[in-house]
């Protein structure tokens, strides 16, 4: 799962940050000479990060959620209006003046994209898998439509929940829907 | 050198600055105790309490790095104590009234206060005008006080000398202090977003009187909240580098870190990515144009190659193999580097766009930038503070108690930060009151959190009390 991983990496790195400060704070104890050639082995360091950083953004950069299944066409299209404190999801349109849902079903394995809009202030919608991972989201904004395409493989219920902070029952703001 | 007046308005700040930290402390205590269950606070009051707990915090550490840099500065140029005067007031003021608009008024938009959010009124109806005349007072005073700074170099340096340029060629003749590059490429940064936060409580006021006959864009007022909200809150962070550029080799016995070409090269290249890093905040709106989020990827890993790389570099440099006076001044900085670095890590991850995708919002999010500011940023500001305090009395903190602090600090902030981060891979959200069932781990990580953070309580108390009473004596000393 990315976030096993993200975490992982983030304790990989933790730990090789923990370590050089740990020993360059030990060998001030047995302190001579200092650092020698610091200019030169700065380069280095500097190289190093640039060429790590440069093949990490190079990898992650294509993986953008923009461009996921952009030259598809979507089998299912969802329309989601947020508003404090609710999800309205319909395959039809949602009229502002009358919002109104239905209990939404989706095909495995097909592109489905979801039309996210707001008809107040800013929300988020967020799609949990039936472990409770994190598997996408978008951003909900007034006045304008977000496109979040995504292909569900496994069946089961997904929830929704709000990831922008939109006022006292924000944690309440859910909803859900099946894949089949 | 610095004059009585500066001395005592310093200690003003440092006195101001540690008492709202602690009380934003505690109120961060309780939010980890009513998310793990063992408190029950109203939505209402935790959300209240969130919103001042960050203004607060980002306010706080944000003039104690202006403070630091003001004292400091006096070594180089004359500083107008009039603006750092006003600052006070202002600052004082601004504070006072955003505490009475979110404890007594309910005002909760988050400290992030996202378009519409506080235009559409949930709380008392005074609380939206006062929220919005409060941080307008901010943002002057702070506007005042960063231009006056930098009208006070410029009466000595020259514009390419502010920035170092002569130092890209061989031996200049004018040698600019590390200190004085970094305050000057901070103080634009931080002139830059004020101006951008005036502008924003400005689009506000002319909504809230308008009576619907304007209305703002939400995307462009997303864009102009996060350049202000990111940008101070890494600013605040290069202020505590200017100070520790400084001191960092005078507190362990050692001569000054003089500019070169490559640490004039990489502050001057932090300017402009600092600038545009902001970006990542708005990834998950796919609605802005793509050129700016991959722009906002690129930009956040560059702002943190030259400033990152070059600091810290110079750290390792001026501790690898030397003697060095070990105080509490320099050991809090180099904790506080350290910690700065692993928070980075998290952030520069987070800045990944396809990692964003599962982290946006979650608490990933506190996670990174708390490790940052709870063991970075804050020790750079602690370390000046206690420096700042001792320099006019005999008496030290002991070197057991030194220990003692910087134990409790460690073991308090990273059991705290390691809660967070766990959340955050477990898909927790951030900013909730109360989780959902589904989330098994999120309540016993939220307590671990509490126990934690009261933890790093304890040697805040401690530093608390023992500067405090020095800058009190000082405050009230005749000479
Ligand atoms: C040990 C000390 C601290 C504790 C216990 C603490 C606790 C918390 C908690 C529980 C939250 C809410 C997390 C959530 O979204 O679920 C939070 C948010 C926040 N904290 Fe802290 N914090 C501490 C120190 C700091 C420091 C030093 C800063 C400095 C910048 C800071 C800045 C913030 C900000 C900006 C937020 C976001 C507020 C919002 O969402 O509107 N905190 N903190
Ligand atoms: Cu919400």
């Amino acid at each position: 799962m990315q976030q096993s991983s993200i975490l992982l990496l983030f304790l990989f790195l933790m730990g090789i940050a923990l370590i050089v400060f740990i020993y360059i704070f030990m060998s001030s104890k047995r302190a001579d000479q200092g650092m020698s050639n610091p200019l030169k082995k700065r380069f280095w360091f500097f190289l190093i990060l640039t060429i790590i950083m440069g093949i990490f953004a190079s990898v992650t950069i294509p993986k953008s959620p923009y461009f996921a299944f952009a030259d598809k066409t979507p089998a299912k299209v969802i329309h989601v209006a947020a508003m404090q404190f609710s999800f309205f999801l319909s395959e039809k349109a949602i009229d502002r003046d009358k919002p109104s849902g239905q209990k939404i079903e989706l095909p495995a394995n097909e592109v489905i994209e979801f039309r996210v809009t707001s008809f107040d202030v800013n929300h988020g919608f967020a799609i949990y898998d039936k472990s409770n991972r994190l598997i996408t989201q978008t951003q909900a904004m007034p006045g304008y439509v977000n496109r979040l395409r995504y292909k569900f493989k496994e069946p089961g219920e997904y929830n929704i929940l709000c990831l922008e902070y939109c006022g006292v029952a924000h944690q309440l703001m859910r909803s859900s829907f099946i894949v089949k | 050198m610095e004059s009585i007046k500066l001395k005592k308005i310093t200690s003003v700040w440092i006195i101001a600055v540690l008492t709202l930290f602690v009380a934003s402390i505690v109120l961060g205590i309780l939010m980890r105790l009513n998310q793990g269950g063992v408190l029950h606070q109203a939505p209402i009051t935790f959300y209240s309490n969130m919103t001042i707990h960050g203004i607060t915090m980002i306010g706080i550490w944000f003039v104690a790095g202006m403070a630091g840099i003001n004292y400091l500065m006096e070594r180089y140029v004359k500083t107008s104590y009039t603006a750092n005067l006003i600052a006070l007031i202002l600052t004082v003021s601004g504070v006072l009234m955003l505490w009475a608009v979110t404890l007594i008024g309910k005002f909760h938009t988050a400290w992030t206060f996202l378009y519409p959010l506080p235009l559409r009124v949930m709380w008392a109806q005074w609380a939206t005008p006062t929220f919005l005349v409060a941080m307008s007072i901010l943002a002057t005073g702070w506007l005042i006080w960063g231009i006056s700074m930098m009208t006070q170099v410029l009466k000595v340096y020259s514009i390419p000398q502010v920035f170092a340029w002569q130092h890209f060629k061989k031996d200049p003749a004018v040698k600019t202090p590390p200190f004085i590059l970094i305050s000057m490429i901070t103080l634009v940064g931080v002139v830059t977003c004020l101006l951008v936060a005036v502008l924003l409580m400005a689009l506000y006021f002319a909504e809230y009187f308008s009576k619907g006959n304007f209305v703002n864009d939400a995307l462009l007022m997303k864009n102009l909240t996060y350049f202000f909200g990111h940008t101070i809150a890494n600013e605040m962070l290069y202020l505590g580098l200017a100070v520790i550029y400084e001191l960092f080799s005078e507190v362990g016995g050692k001569p000054k870190w003089k500019t070169t070409w490559y640490v004039a090269l990489a502050w001057n290249f932090t300017l402009i990515f600092i600038l545009t890093a902001f970006f990542h905040h708005l990834y998950m709106d796919f609605v802005q144009p793509e050129g700016f989020q991959i722009a906002g990827q690129i930009a956040s890993y560059l702002a943190s190659l030259p400033a990152a790389a070059v600091t810290v570099f110079s750290v390792w440099v001026a501790v690898y193999r030397v003697k060095i006076k070990w105080t509490l001044t320099n050991l809090l900085f180099f904790v506080g580097v350290a910690g700065w670095v692993i928070g980075g890590f998290g952030a520069v991850i987070d800045a990944t766009i396809s990692n964003n995708i599962v982290l946006h919002n979650t608490q990933w999010v506190p996670a990174h930038f708390h490790t940052y500011n709870i063991l970075g940023n804050v020790l750079f500001s602690l370390g000046f503070f206690y420096w700042f305090s001792i320099q006019f009395t005999d008496k030290r903190v002991s070197e057991k108690l030194s220990r003692l602090i910087l134990s409790l600090l460690i073991i308090g902030g990273a059991g705290f930060l390691l809660a967070f981060y766990i959340g955050g891979a477990d898909s927790i959200p951030r900013r909730f009151s109360n989780y959902p069932a589904e989330f098994t781990t999120a309540r016993p990580l939220a307590n671990i959190g509490a126990v934690f953070a009261t933890v790093y309580l304890i040697p805040i108390l401690i530093l608390f009390y023992n500067i405090s009473k020095r800058c009190l004596k000082i405050l009230f000393s005749s000479s």
